[in-house]
């Protein structure tokens, strides 16, 4: 089992879970999160706009420091990985900076709380839901 | 590639990503949450307030700079020079893989 951890833009978010619920995998934990990327932020420039001084301000970027973004949770099997990665990057490319990231960790163990079953059958059927 | 989860005071959180932009570590997301710790929450007179709010930032990073990041994030986050009950935890787990959306690259 694994467990895919998606860093998204927010205005993706409807197109994602279209695109994952046409794939069968309907199951899914979203929540927003703020971070930054690989852009560098000077923390002296800011010190010196805090304290008020102009050429410091001047220099600042209008944008804020953390950018809001949704973050995707998704446990699966291991053979469904490749195929979700996949969805997740065509739907969410826009090409520019800012589109997201995708981790993919191991799970060890899955329980679903209704029933007490483990591991792969917790995951639930996916031709189910096709 | 290890994730580094960690969960620390939220008045500490601008310091810790300070120290890890200086660190080169700029890559980081960060959420609200609530929590207790060994300390079962903390007891103020009568009350017990069983779910403080702290927050928590990931990265992930290469193995090879794990402890840079860690001991980073430990310094920054660290309350006087001793430290001092709540001020969080550093979880670290394997990652199998990383994309970045934007170019459908394969790796940090």
């Amino acid at each position: 089992m694994k467990e895919i951890l998606a860093v998204i833009r927010m205005n993706k978010m409807n197109a994602t879970k279209k695109a994952l619920s046409e794939l069968g995998v309907a199951s899914m934990t979203a929540r927003k999160v703020i971070g930054r990327g690989k852009g560098k932020v000077d923390y002296l420039l800011l010190k010196g706009a805090e304290e008020g001084y102009e050429e410091a301000i001047n220099q600042l970027s209008p944008g804020p420091k953390l950018i809001p973004k949704r973050m995707v949770q998704i446990v699966t099997r291991d053979e469904k990985v490749d195929e979700i990665v996949e969805t997740l990057i065509s739907v969410n490319q826009t090409g520019s900076p800012g589109d997201g990231k995708i981790f993919v960790l191991p799970i060890s163990e899955t329980i679903r709380v209704r029933t007490g079953e483990t591991g792969e059958e917790a995951l639930g059927d996916y031709a189910d839901s096709e | 590639m290890l994730m580094v989860r960690a969960i620390i005071r939220p008045e500490k959180t601008d310091e810790v990503l300070a120290a890890l932009m200086y660190a080169g570590f700029p890559s980081v997301t960060k959420m609200d949450v609530f929590g207790r710790g060994k300390q079962r929450g903390m007891k103020i007179g009568e009350i017990t307030y069983d779910e403080l709010p702290k927050e928590m930032i990931f990265t992930v990073v290469e193995d090879s700079d794990k402890d840079l990041v860690v001991d980073t994030i430990m310094k920054a986050a660290r309350s006087g020079s001793k430290g001092a009950f709540g001020d969080g935890k550093i979880f670290i787990s394997p990652v199998d893989a990383a994309y970045t959306v934007s170019s459908g690259v394969k790796g940090l």
